[in-house]
């Protein structure tokens, strides 16, 4: 058995698709039409080799004329490494922490992480997974691969409970402005990290998310995320999301073999090797 | 044995990032950037399992000794978008394996490139011909 100095070159090599995955996930939703993400290593058009090209073209409707969200999509609404990182906020908005936050995020670690944990990711962190968008009359749902294997439900045009249970997801409900899918969702727990940092919330939490589908490839997210009991002042997230067509959901059930629990020490780190 | 540093810290940037991506949980908090490790041995087992798919192989040192090795990768689903199968690696294939090793020192590592004797690689995230 040897240690012995790593070879840059075949490190850089492999890396390269991976970090084709940061820019689709992780990028502003600024410039939605540019062409970054379609210049991709191996034979695709995105973060995974196998995986086609993006379409453009116009975005399609449906037959009543609905905006046609459905399929199935990489990325998400927010910065998931830091979702305070500038360059994924609306222009102009800060994410400021009241004291009791930024302590408990200071206490926080790496294990503790529910995301590290198999637990849901909340809202608006997203993931390496795909998720697909399905439409109907009266709900839309959102079919996680990961991370975790799980769904949300949008009741369309409905309004929410008085007094709603507090769960991972919330309860959520939407409708159309233009052909933008406007989400609220309200009843949320207390429990999911909006990032690997560790930013918290509270029961108060109340999101709006903003849904454009751009062209036929691409789609524009936004998240308003108020919650008085954690923040002193609401700020908006900005993402977006590639279509990956003819790509299909797959099984993801973390909870299968998580070792890397009982080994993940001290406190919180980004999700590289920062 | 030795330990050595990292070659380049461009090619750390990216695998930072790559373990980001494919990874649910922080890759800093799990394995040492410092400790790259480099092992040739036999495969004893593989785990085609979320949330990554492991690989065990035994490894012999120079006395004779034989030490068995739990090697990371990426999930199933990140792999087959990358061009592996769950048959890419089998129990009895002769590897090398670059990686780094986990912090708490045991014979666990995240395995990033695995060469065959023929020449061909796989990696973390990528099947054959990445």
């Amino acid at each position: 058995m040897r240690h012995r100095v790593w070879s840059g070159v075949v490190m850089a090599v492999t890396s390269l698709a991976v970090v084709s995955l940061l820019a689709q996930t992780q990028a502003p939703a600024q410039g939605q039409n540019n062409t970054k993400d379609k210049a991709k290593s191996g034979g695709g058009g995105g973060l995974y080799r196998n995986q086609a090209p993006a379409p453009n073209g116009p975005a399609p409707k449906l037959a009543n004329g609905t905006p046609d969200l459905s399929g199935v999509w990489l990325g998400s609404g927010g910065n998931d490494s830091d979702i305070s990182t500038p360059r994924s906020l609306k222009p102009g908005d800060k994410v400021i922490m009241l004291p009791w936050a930024e302590a408990l995020m200071k206490t926080r670690l790496s294990k503790q992480d529910p995301e590290a944990n198999c637990l849901p990711a909340g809202i608006p962190r997203g993931s390496p997974y795909p998720w697909r968008i399905v439409q109907t009359p009266t709900h839309y749902f959102i079919l996680f691969e990961g991370n975790i294997h799980s769904y949300r439900q949008i009741f369309m045009n409905a309004k929410h409970p008085d007094d709603p249970d507090p769960t991972w997801y919330g309860h959520s409900v939407g409708k159309w402005e233009g052909n933008t899918l406007i989400v609220d969702t309200v009843g949320f727990n207390d429990k999911f990290w909006f990032d690997y940092k560790g930013h918290p919330h509270t029961e108060q939490l109340h999101t709006v998310e903003r849904y454009t589908r751009t062209d036929m490839g691409h789609m524009a997210i936004e998240v308003t995320i108020d919650d008085p009991g954690t923040y002193m002042q609401p700020f908006t997230t900005i993402g977006r999301a590639t279509l990956m067509p003819g790509a299909e959901i797959l099984e993801y059930i973390c909870q299968e073999n998580n070792q890397d629990l009982q080994r993940l020490e001290g406190p919180v780190r980004g999700p590289g090797l920062q | 044995m030795r330990t050595t540093i990292a070659a380049g810290i461009t090619s750390g940037i990216l695998l930072a990032s790559g373990i980001q991506l494919l990874a649910h949980h922080s890759g800093a908090a799990e394995f040492d950037v410092n400790s790259h490790i480099e092992l040739s041995g036999v495969v004893t087992k593989i785990e085609w399992t979320n949330p990554h798919a492991h690989f065990y192989i035994d490894v012999k040192d120079a006395s004779g000794k034989v030490a068995n090795w739990n090697l990371e990768l990426a999930s199933p689903n990140v792999l087959v978008r990358n061009g592996w199968s769950r048959h890419s690696l089998k129990e009895g294939d002769q590897v090398n394996v670059t990686g780094l090793r986990a912090k708490d020192n045991s014979n666990v590592g995240h395995a990033n490139t695995i060469t065959f004797p023929d020449g061909r690689q796989l990696s973390f995230g990528s099947g054959p011909g990445n």
